[in-house]
């Protein structure tokens, strides 16, 4: 079992490098640029104030606000992306391919196949968002003597570690929908609907009282993405919520691959049945 | 279910209400080389991924080394050999790099190196990425991913597929040896004529069900005779004109037929015109494939 998990670790190198080089760019950025932007942010009050901002969840009024409705608000919606591609394609994908046939054709239980992707990919997702908490929070010491704030570089870092559990949900429900779905493009699309509902549904409840009663069925209601975030940190039952429906989502993986015919490529409840004229015809 | 490499009893498999295979009993006796024989879409795949459990039966049963398929299948495949007909590699890894990654997932791996002797063999450079690969070098790969674990059993799916002669008969070294040192092997293949220089029995599988299983020479030698005789007299046109015997050819000096029943009523016409000579011509097994499929036209009777 460790051997797999080490051969897929190996195969998720590059992804890790390049996904985590791709996204420090964008917080980088925006924790860099915020020392200029502070000057200017004076005059732009009613501007950043729009309801535009308001709906995806956006404040601007100190440093906190600025990183909170930034970063924290849009790192974990590019590792989502992230988890959807790699959750979708490391069973789907693979059986897509055909490569998966090689590996369920090896003496191991297909439980200890799922439960090690799923260990992979939750890896990976943790090495991304950590290699992007690390750039951010040098950048954020290089600027932090020309701003107004009393983060330290600690709570950056783990401003954005505190997104790990999101990035997980999104990360196993895919890899549940791998499972589930006939192809990889399935569950891609099933799991990309996932994610862009959350986002939207949840600053869209946010805005409308009428929605409020089915926000807690939006993945992103349980992330804190505003300046509460570095005060009381991430609300205990939030995390809770996300663990337990990415253990709930991992079981399921478990279940519907144990039954699943690798290469068939079929919904769960297209399974086989013999006909009553079965051999008739044969 | 315990004396057989492989046995399968009332084995099915639907895909949706489409058949892949239908009520297949199979058995294949330890250290014997097994050819499975059929068309495409028959349910030879299908079959073996079943052995693999790569896909689940409908309903029947299949046992590998005395296990069940399922409910045992990781101590059984721990013992087997695969190489499916649709391979499919990891292009980014050198073969090199390949082989020992998959030999260090298997468990009963007590010969590490084994693979590069196969790769020496067949002639493969193990240095180049998987997808800098002609299809016959990675089918090649496949080869090696199959035997270099030195399995018990090995159920290769059209192990020839794409390579070229020189390399087929090389492949086919690779079957007698594994044979030799006691391996039993189960494969499929569209090569008749590699299955009857390998093979002890075949089993012929039609449209998703077992139409024979027999020895190969019993199977080219019982079926149907080709046989050539030259006769003092010239028998007249109507000669041998019987159920099941068909004259494949004529000239002044004899006549060749191809019977298929009646033979004692043949060879007393054919003493009757005296008989000069008698040669019997051999049957390829391609020959008895194409009888049981019709050539094609939707199978025919033996």
């Amino acid at each position: 079992m460790f051997r797999l998990l080490l051969q897929e670790l190996r195969s998720r190198r590059n992804a890790i490098i390049g996904w985590a080089i791709g996204l420090t760019l964008l917080p980088a950025i925006y924790v860099g640029i915020y020392p200029q932007f502070a000057e200017d942010l004076a005059g732009m009050g009613a501007i950043l104030e729009m309801d535009i901002y308001k709906a995806m969840g956006m404040s601007f009024g100190t440093f906190e606000d600025w990183l909170a409705s930034t970063v924290i608000n849009i790192v974990p919606i590019l590792v989502a992306i992230y988890a959807v591609l790699d959750g979708t394609g490391t069973l789907a994908g693979e059986e897509d391919s055909g490569k998966l046939e090689l590996v369920v054709a090896l003496p191991i239980p297909r439980w200890q196949i799922v439960t090690v992707k799923a260990i992979a990919l939750n890896i990976a997702l943790f090495l991304i968002l950590l290699l992007v908490a690390i750039s951010t929070t040098i950048v954020f010491i290089a600027i932090e003597s020309d701003v107004e704030t009393t983060l330290v570089a600690t709570d950056v870092l783990w401003g954005l570690l505190y997104t790990w559990p999101i990035a997980m949900a999104f990360g196993m429900v895919s890899l549940f929908l791998g499972t589930f779905a006939p192809s990889r493009r399935n569950a891609a699309l099933i799991a990309t609907v996932v994610v862009v509902v959350s986002y939207f549904g949840t600053n869209l409840a946010s805005q409308v009282s009428a929605l409020e009663s089915i926000k807690p069925l939006f993945l992103f209601n349980y992330l804190d993405a505003t300046a509460s975030l570095w005060v009381d940190g991430p609300q205990t039952s939030d995390v809770l919520i996300l663990l337990g429906l990415s253990l709930v989502a991992f079981l399921l993986a478990l279940v519907f691959f144990q039954r699943r015919d690798i290469t068939v490529g079929a919904w769960p409840w297209q399974r086989g049945r013999i006909p009553a004229d079965a051999g008739k015809t044969a | 279910m315990t004396d057989y490499m492989i046995e399968t009893k009332g084995l099915s498999v639907y895909y949706g209400r489409h058949r892949g295979i239908l009520d297949v009993d199979l058995r294949v006796e330890k250290g014997e080389v097994f050819g499975f024989l059929g068309p495409n879409g028959s349910g030879k795949t299908t079959t073996q991924r079943v052995l693999m459990d790569i896909i689940r039966p409908t309903a029947g049963e299949a046992m590998m080394l005395g296990k069940d398929c399922q409910k045992e299948g990781v101590a059984a495949r721990d013992r087997v050999g695969y190489l499916p007909g649709e391979l499919s590699l990891y292009n980014d890894m050198r073969a090199s790099q390949f082989f020992t990654m998959y030999h260090s997932l298997q468990r009963n791996n007590n010969d590490p190196k084994y693979w590069q002797t196969l790769a020496d063999r067949l002639d493969l450079d193990t240095r180049r990425r998987i997808r800098e690969y002609s299809r016959g070098n990675k089918q090649k790969v496949g080869v090696v991913m199959a035997f270099m674990n030195k399995p018990e059993l090995l159920i290769l799916d059209e192990p020839t597929t794409g390579l070229d002669p020189l390399v087929q008969q090389t492949v086919m070294e690779l079957v007698r040896e594994a044979n030799q040192v006691g391996a039993t092997v189960f494969f499929s293949s569209h090569i008749l004529s590699e299955v009857q220089a390998v093979c002890d029995r075949v089993g012929i599988i039609r449209e998703g069900q077992m139409v024979a299983t027999e020895r190969v020479e019993d199977m080219t030698r019982q079926h149907f005779k080709r046989v050539r005789f030259n006769f003092a007299t010239t028998p007249p046109d109507e000669a041998f004109t019987l159920d099941g015997v068909t004259v494949l050819a004529r000239d002044d000096s004899g006549i060749t037929l191809e019977i298929r029943e009646n033979l004692g009523v043949v060879m007393e016409m054919a003493v009757s015109y005296g008989i000069n000579d008698i040669e019997t011509i051999p049957v390829t097994l391609e020959e008895i494939f194409l009888a049981y499929y019709g050539k094609g036209n939707g199978g025919g009777n033996v």
